[in-house]
């Protein structure tokens, strides 16, 4: 997921030196500028589910207040094709508590690296709460009043901005192979490393951040991305259809999170990947 | 500077045209001679979009102030495409006036979303003391 922060980026207006006729001094013009700066702002992108969005608005009208992107879908299959599309920093889902926990489940399923929220419109029951704490998918209820809601979607919203941000990137020459994922795919040069015997460090770089996966000779010795480790960061890998990677020969891991064979993770993924592509098409 | 009122037009407005797009995609696929099977999951979807469109067009309408041109319009367009099958078993005159009318909806919807976002545009390069200040000292418009 293309974690864009939302960075404020502040620059002088080309109306500073207009406002030098409001202000006597240098130090009032100062301020007056200051004060009158516009800034651009690369905001933060959320998906938000909710099946009836002009009638079931509470929510939503807090957002629309909010420095922040947000895309509404009315379907959990439309939310699906919407996060395929890898642009979306977060995913909330609105409704009674333990239906919107159940497509919260599924959706951490597919997507596990994706922040998900459950915002219900009653309070959580404990054992609603307890899946969430499985699944590592955030809570919101419904405040009484309209500022309490607020409040807990700004906190929730502020949480997303603090987030880190990618680091840049960067090509090495030791680099012995480097390309883009949207001509080949992961499986596809991870099945072509593995069948060659390969041993050494992939580094995949995209909007959602960087991954990294170790083999050694020819199976997939550890992966990582973000707080995922093993599997589970492989099949985060296997979703991304943008981004840059590169291998580097003979960097190995000390660390061993995976031990299938690579033909089993390879199934395994293909076919996780066809499930999620059939969510979509429902 | 971010209006939440002017957000809110929008979010709706974007919505309601979502719903018009895909009532035009599956009432072109129900003219299309072409395409002799029409599943029950898309008559599904064809009345999803419409009980969607028939409790929200009204009350989007309204909050755009475009409910007087517009209502009656949308209304016929809805009353007139009752399923994809329906559709199909229309005159040539019927599927004219209907597309007629779906275009004359889809057109000033469109036109206003442009305009919205023209809105929004002008206010994100101004912040909240400039917006006011600007209120403030602008000149006021000579009557003629």
């Amino acid at each position: 997921m293309r974690l864009r922060r939302r960075i404020l980026r502040r620059r002088w207006c080309a109306g500073r030196g207009g406002s030098d006729s409001l202000g006597n001094t240098p130090q009032a013009s100062f301020l007056l500028s200051w004060l009158l700066r516009p800034f651009e702002a690369v905001e933060t992108r959320v998906l938000i589910l909710n099946a009836d969005p002009v009638f079931q608005d509470r929510a939503l009208a807090v957002f629309d207040g909010l420095d922040l992107e947000t895309d509404v879908v009315r379907t959990f299959s439309e939310a699906i094709v919407s996060l395929l599309a890898e642009n979306f920093d977060a995913f909330v889902i609105e409704g009674q508590p333990e239906a919107a926990m159940e497509q919260a489940t599924n959706a951490r399923q597919h997507f596990p690296s994706l922040r998900i929220v459950c915002l219900g419109t009653q309070a959580h029951r404990h054992d609603v709460a307890l899946v969430g704490e499985q699944q590592k998918i955030e809570l919101i209820s419904y405040a009484r009043t309209t500022g309490g809601l607020r409040r807990r979607i700004e906190r929730f919203v502020r949480s997303i901005e603090t987030q880190g941000a990618p680091s840049a990137e960067g090509i090495d020459p030791c680099h012995s192979l480097v390309g883009n994922l949207n001509q080949f795919s992961a499986a596809e040069i991870l099945q072509m490393s593995c069948l060659s015997q390969r041993s050494g460090r992939f580094t995949f770089k995209s909007g959602r951040g960087n991954s990294e996966i170790y083999l050694q000779h020819g199976s997939v010795r550890h992966a990582v991305f973000g707080s995922l480790e093993g599997e589970s960061a492989v099949a985060e890998v296997f979703r991304w259809r943008q981004g840059r990677f590169y291998f580097e020969e003979g960097v190995i891991s000390q660390v061993q999170t995976v031990d299938r064979p690579w033909a089993h993770l390879l199934i395994d993924n293909l076919q996780k990947l066809d499930e999620t592509l059939e969510l979509a098409s429902v | 500077m971010k209006s939440r009122e002017l957000e809110t037009k929008l979010r709706l407005l974007t919505l309601q045209l979502e719903n018009w797009k895909k009532l035009h995609d599956l009432i072109t696929y129900g003219l299309d001679k072409a395409k002799p099977i029409i599943s029950s999951e898309q008559e599904r979807q064809f009345t999803e979009v419409r009980a969607n469109l028939l409790q929200e067009t009204e009350y989007v309408l309204r909050q755009l102030n475009i409910l007087d041109g517009l209502s009656g319009k949308a209304m016929n367009v809805l009353q007139r495409t009752a399923s994809v099958r329906g559709v199909r078993d229309l005159t040539g005159e019927d599927v004219r006036r209907l597309e007629m009318e779906w275009n004359a909806v889809f057109t000033k919807l469109g036109v206003a979303q442009g305009q919205l976002k023209a809105r929004r545009k002008q206010l994100a390069g101004q912040t909240a003391i400039s917006y006011y200040l600007g209120r403030l000292f602008r000149r006021p418009a000579v009557a003629a």
